[in-house]
């Protein structure tokens, strides 16, 4: 076991500089953003604890008001846990082409599963930790940016988004256990058969049974919804907000297949080059491609909750009600604008970690005269058409919860629509300009592996 | 060193001969590409005529591959020059180049050429569609290509699904499908045994007659050469000639 362990650094460094870069930058984005929103959290229930019970001058409760707003901050933290926790997992199987041939052949010399498992365990964990390290510092540089936006009546202060010591050592050992639970995950074809890994063979498609986990979570909160008002409040409060942490959750799963369907549709289709390629890796790896447009899924189903934002206005007749709605308005928008953001960054690093991983293939194609705008156009192919299904799919499915919650109204608000195709439209933007950000890569790599060394 | 036939720096003679001596389809002339202080090719001449093999061989590092991209327009020479029926096909941008390499050249390598996330069909199908060939079109010509060098009935294996020797046929059939006037094959049998090399040798050499192409191939393996109607044998970049060098 010693031997094998003394090998994890160097399979790191054969792995790539760059890709393992690429991993801490994703780790490090996970662990600021995680940090700023927990810390917003934190600062919502401080002020809350701090508001006397009673009422004010108009009648009004401003510990219950203190409490909605941590109800509220909740639900974000909610809708932002699995794009951040989705990066991080993508971080750790990050080079995994690359990485998976040289633990396969260490598995055929006799390596046993177990050892496989702790170097590559080791290993994504230390990247982990880097990312935290660097992450908790990106915190604490954000810090003055999230002090400038007002809630209350007033912008918070570090002291109040300061997430404590025991926050800190927190994101130290969570974002490594993940890194390394995600990367085992991955390693399971290494361990379970070394050769399958070798040889690439076809994957099967996966099952649509899939889609079966996305529906039941869906009716069960439609159920609870439906029953709600039997419920004590906070009961129902903490189902909802349970439910749709789970919809959530399972639009992961569902949009690999998705975009599996998507796939063998363009094949069919393809008369071109770049198209045919760009469909036949959707097909032989969705869940790759899920990781690259996963982000923007989960944003597109964050936007389609906020349809309801506009129906939020201001009156001016109870000063009161109007802060607590622009602060709303302002809530879901910096939401939206977090989810955009983790998404972009995630499809910028996948985009680049798929080029590293094709390097020699791209480098061979472009030696027999493929022209390197057939890379660009496939890599935007395959982005672009599951982007733009899996948007749909997840703000389609936001929108559901929105018409189960308010009814109809949720979603006939001409406003609310404009948001969501405002956002939607914004973020695809967002993530072709991620994807366009690996053509330089591309061409440095081309440039690198022209000659083989005879 | 003279040209056989006709100077491809120059234009065509008119000939009046009913049964034309094969011309030069390939010509190199004073070849010479340096990598940093290292000297990879020095002063490298060479003739390529129509149909003809050439085994180009040598010791590691001795610039055989490096002759080879220089030959296929994948590196430019320092100086010298290199003409495909005599029209000089060594300068020009990299997009020039590499539609010089899509169009006029076809590549087999040792291993790794062929897109694992393609079933064989069409990977041999799209150097055909990057030139314009209709999917339809470019998928019947790979299942012809396919099934002329044995490989019927698996066209919708993908690469990793194919065995070392299967793969390279694979690779033939994409280098021969847009009916390229020369085929380079860098060590194409480099990954294989003997026996498996010895018949991808023998597919490599009839196909490529077959389809009129010239073929040159890079080995430092005398059983792979003695496939090939004649060999350059380069050292330290400079050709050597001797009995090494004797056709076969």
């Amino acid at each position: 076991m010693k031997a094998v362990l003394a090998l994890a650094p160097r399979l790191q460094r054969s792995g790539g500089s760059l890709t393992t870069a690429l991993a801490v930058v994703a780790f490090a984005v996970t662990t600021a953003m995680g940090l700023s929103v927990l810390g917003g959290l934190l600062g919502f229930i401080d002020r809350a604890d701090r508001v006397p019970e009673g009422l004010d001058s108009h009648g009004v409760s401003a510990h219950e008001n203190a409490e909605l707003y941590v109800i509220l901050a909740t639900i974000a933290v909610v809708l932002l846990v699995v794009p951040l926790v989705s990066l991080a997992g993508a971080a750790a199987r990050m080079g995994v082409a690359r990485r998976d041939a040289r633990l396969a052949t260490l598995r055929l010399l006799g390596v046993t599963a177990r050892e496989v498992r702790v170097v590559t365990a080791v290993e994504t964990a230390a990247q982990g930790l880097a990312g935290a390290v660097l992450g908790i510092a990106g915190y604490g540089l954000l810090m003055p940016v999230w002090t400038r936006i007002s809630f209350q009546g007033r912008p918070f202060d570090a002291g109040e988004l300061w997430v404590g010591f025991a926050g800190i050592g927190g994101a130290l050992v969570v974002v490594p256990l993940v890194a390394a639970a995600s990367a085992l995950v991955s390693l399971r074809r290494v361990v379970v058969s070394p050769l399958g890994v070798a040889r690439r063979q076809t994957p099967p498609a996966l099952s649509w049974l899939r889609t079966l986990g996305l529906l039941a979570a869906v009716g069960a909160f439609g159920l609870v919804v439906g029953a709600a008002g039997g419920m004590p409040q906070m009961i129902a409060v903490a189902l909802l907000v349970g439910l749709l942490g789970t919809v959530f959750a399972t639009l992961n799963l569902v949009g690999p297949w998705i975009v599996g369907v998507v796939g063998r549709v363009m094949a069919a289709a393809a008369r071109t080059p770049a198209t045919l390629l760009a469909a036949r890796r959707l097909t032989d790896d969705p869940r790759a491609a899920w990781r690259v447009v996963g982000g923007l899924g989960m944003a597109a189903f964050v936007a389609g909750c906020l349809s309801v934002l506009p129906m939020f206005e201001t009156t001016g007749e109870d000063p009161a009600a109007d802060v607590i709605t622009r602060d709303i308005v302002t809530g879901g928008v910096l939401t939206l604008a977090i989810a955009f953001a983790v998404a972009a960054v995630s499809a910028g690093i996948m985009q680049a970690s798929s080029v590293l991983d094709r390097k020699r293939e791209y480098a061979l194609q472009r030696l027999a005269g493929a022209p390197v705008e057939l890379f660009d156009a496939a890599r935007r192919r395959e982005v672009l058409a599951p982007l733009l299904l899996v948007t749909g799919t997840s703000s389609g499915v936001a929108l559901l919860l929105v018409v189960l919650v308010i009814g109809t109204s949720g979603v006939t608000n001409v406003s609310g629509l404009a948001l969501v195709l405002g956002f939607l439209a914004g973020g695809v933007a967002l993530m072709l300009a991620a994807t366009e950000s690996s053509r330089p890569l591309l061409r440095s790599v081309l440039r690198e592996t022209v000659v083989r060394a005879d | 060193m003279s040209l056989a036939t006709a100077d491809p720096f120059r234009p065509p003679v008119p000939t009046t001969v009913a049964h034309p001596a094969p011309q030069v389809r390939l010509a190199a002339r004073g070849l010479v590409k340096r990598f940093g202080a290292t000297v990879a090719l020095d002063g490298v001449d060479l003739d390529l005529a129509d149909g003809e093999s050439l085994a180009v061989m040598g010791p590691s590092g001795s610039g055989k591959s490096t002759l080879l991209h220089c030959l296929a327009g994948i590196l430019a020479p320092d100086q010298g020059g290199v003409a495909l029926r005599g029209r000089d096909v060594s300068s020009g941008s990299d997009r020039e180049r590499s539609l010089l390499r899509r169009r006029h050249y076809g590549f087999v390598f040792q291993f790794g050429q062929l897109l694992s996330e393609l079933p064989a069909v069409e990977n041999v199908a799209l150097p055909a569609m990057l030139l314009g060939t209709s999917r339809r079109e470019a998928t019947e010509r790979a299942r012809q290509w396919l099934a002329s060098l044995g490989l019927a009935g698996m066209e919708g294996r993908r690469p990793g699904e194919l065995s070392g020797g299967q793969a390279q046929r694979v690779a033939v059939a994409r280098a021969l499908i847009t009916g390229p006037d020369v085929v380079f094959a860098d060590e194409p049998t480099g990954a294989l045994d003997q026996a498996t090399g010895a018949d991808v040798m023998r597919v490599l050499t009839e196909a490529t007659r077959a389809a009129g192409a010239s073929l040159v191939v890079v080995t430092h393996d005398e059983s792979v050469a003695a496939w090939c109607s004649r060999r350059l044998v380069i050292v330290d970049g400079r050709e050597v000639r001797g009995p090494l060098a004797g056709a076969r």
